[in-house]
């Protein structure tokens, strides 16, 4: 990422954001009552850190990602950004440096033009035409999907992973400094999710805070490091990935598996802990 | 949102398992006697008989009460049109506004009306899943299609509607937190503003909703669905004695309400 263009960001947000959820609780309205979606979720991600949200189906993982992004207001505990507690002045800034893509993103897309599209966040937060287009440029840049040759085209005609790469750019071009991210690969053919990788790496080293939502245990430990197991609505762990008999079963007893690589690991009568994060890292270990 | 959308309780009351078709004859039966009754007493009748149908149906009255509150408007406005526009002799006149009792009476009556007519209407939706609805208006409607009306193919259009509400609702849902999550607010700015605010909505909207028609009707085609084809029932609609017994009450109540 360039940083010699301008930049309308206050200096304290230049790197990530911090997170802490104090004791989340969460409920559906539903026809005759509430269902609870979380109770007492609590985690501390520093700065730039990254953090692996894994669990069944119908945990409540999405929803978490909503109530930290502020779109569903928690019925208890709080979402503090960088230390700064909800309602304090500097809230709402921190909160509009919280980027969300959703799960299948580019169902969202609906500008004339891909540039249009991406430049919607900015003009939102109000930057001026300037700014506006130089985020949309780095943003586009960034995902693959350079504005010279893609600015122009419709939405609707990219292939499935650049339409995807574009709707992330559509939230990296707001610079958000924490981006959460609710199954980022679900439907991507295997050199869309490798491209994915790439721009989430990058964004890691940016030293932007993430956290993932996902099924992909081995993207998961390839990304974060740190994990969340949620099963209905609770913490069941949180902290550094661990992979002690103990946490396998954990793992097991909530429909998710090790991550290959530390399986491999593990196999070979290494520390799985100490497993790589990569297959380059992997055979370079093994050579 | 995630709202429950659809008036169905889902019980097993007697009036829950009445015959689809007896309850839709009997309810326009019904509608037709209240419009055509001009007395308290006759009015009072389908009242009291819509009221012990309701009872019986086991639904709370929370449920009734949010099918009745968005028609209080109408039925408030109705009053007051009556009231103050009839013709006739003016017992209380307030500046260019008059009361007389026939205006009154007159409201009286179509309040009581419309009251009675949302309270069986309530009972029917209630009472009766929109798939059975739809198809005891297809069985009814079957003199139509002797003369050429696709009596099946709309009733599929209704069914098809009706199952995706829900689906397309939180797929609102979604792209309007996708965009609020990118700054638009949906809550303020002027009507402009809001209107533009509805496009980034809108027009995701519909391309999802097309690609779902699509895909649908290739889902159909790929299980045989053939327009027009004669169709069998898993649950065919079997009227019983219940709905003898009750369709000839209704006749009864009728001919109470018409005659007291």
């Amino acid at each position: 990422m360039s940083v010699t263009l301008p930049d309308e960001r206050p200096e304290a947000l230049a790197r990530g954001i911090g997170l802490v959820c104090r004791d989340l609780s969460f409920s559906y309205a539903t026809g005759d009552g509430a269902t609870p979606a979380l109770s007492g979720v609590g985690l501390a991600l520093p700065a730039g850190g990254s953090l692996a949200v894994i669990g069944p189906s119908g945990s409540g993982k999405s929803t978490l990602l909503q109530v930290v992004r502020g779109l569903d207001r928690p019925d208890g505990g709080a979402v503090v950004l960088d230390g700064v507690e909800p309602g304090a002045p500097r809230y709402a800034e921190l909160q509009r440096a919280t980027g969300l893509v959703f799960q299948m993103p580019e169902v969202q897309l609906f500008a004339a033009t891909a540039r249009e599209d991406v430049a919607f966040g900015p003009r939102r937060l109000g930057w001026t035409e300037a700014a506006v287009s130089a985020a949309v440029n780095e943003a586009m840049e960034l995902v693959g999907l350079p504005e010279v040759s893609f600015g122009g085209r419709h939405p609707y005609s990219l292939s499935g992973g650049e339409a995807r790469r574009l709707a992330l750019a559509g939230v990296l071009a707001m610079r958000p400094r924490l981006l959460l991210l609710d199954e980022p690969f679900v439907g991507l053919d295997p050199a869309s999710r490798r491209d994915l990788v790439a721009i989430l790496e990058r964004l890691r080293d940016d030293g932007v805070t993430l956290v993932l939502v996902t099924h992909d245990v081995d993207l998961a430990w390839r990304l974060c490091d740190r994990r969340l197991v949620l099963a209905d609505g609770r913490v069941v762990a949180e902290g550094p990935w661990a992979f002690a008999p103990a946490d396998l079963d954990l793992l097991a007893a909530n429909r998710l598996r090790a991550p290959l690589l530390v399986e491999l690991w593990r196999r070979l009568g290494h520390p799985p802990e100490d497993a790589p994060r990569t297959i380059e890292a992997a055979a370079e270990a093994l050579a | 949102m995630r709202a429950t959308i659809g008036q169905y309780y889902p019980g097993s009351s007697i009036v829950h398992r009445l015959d689809p078709r007896a309850k839709f004859v009997a309810v326009s039966a019904l509608a037709v006697a209240l419009f055509v009754r001009d007395s308290f007493a006759g009015l009072g009748v389908f009242a009291i008989a819509a009221a012990i149908a309701f009872g019986l149906s086991g639904v709370p009255p929370a449920w009734f009460w949010r099918a009745f509150r968005p028609l209080l408007w109408l039925v408030g406005l109705t009053f007051l049109a009556q009231v103050l526009f009839a013709p006739g002799e003016p017992f209380l006149s307030l500046g260019p506004l008059h009361l007389t009792w026939s205006g009154l009476e007159t409201a009286a009556y179509l309040s009581l009306r419309l009251a009675v007519l949302v309270l069986i209407g309530s009972v029917l939706t209630l009472t009766t899943a929109p798939m059975a609805l739809t198809d005891g208006l297809v069985w009814l409607g079957r003199p139509l299609r002797r003369i050429g009306v696709p009596t099946h193919e709309m009733a599929l259009i209704v069914t098809i509607a009706l199952r995706f509400i829900p689906t397309l609702l939180s797929e609102v849902d979604t792209i309007m937190r996708a965009q609020r999550a990118r700054g638009v607010d949906f809550r303020s700015g002027g009507l402009v503003q809001r209107v533009r605010n509805l496009q980034p909505v809108l027009v995701p909207l519909f391309v999802v909703s097309f690609r779902r028609a699509d895909e649908l009707a290739l889902a159909m085609e790929a299980r045989c669905y053939r327009p027009g084809a004669p169709r069998t029932r898993l649950y065919p609609l079997r009227a019983g004695r219940a709905d003898a017994v009750f369709l000839a009450l209704t006749v009864a109540i009728i001919a109470a309400g018409l005659l007291v």
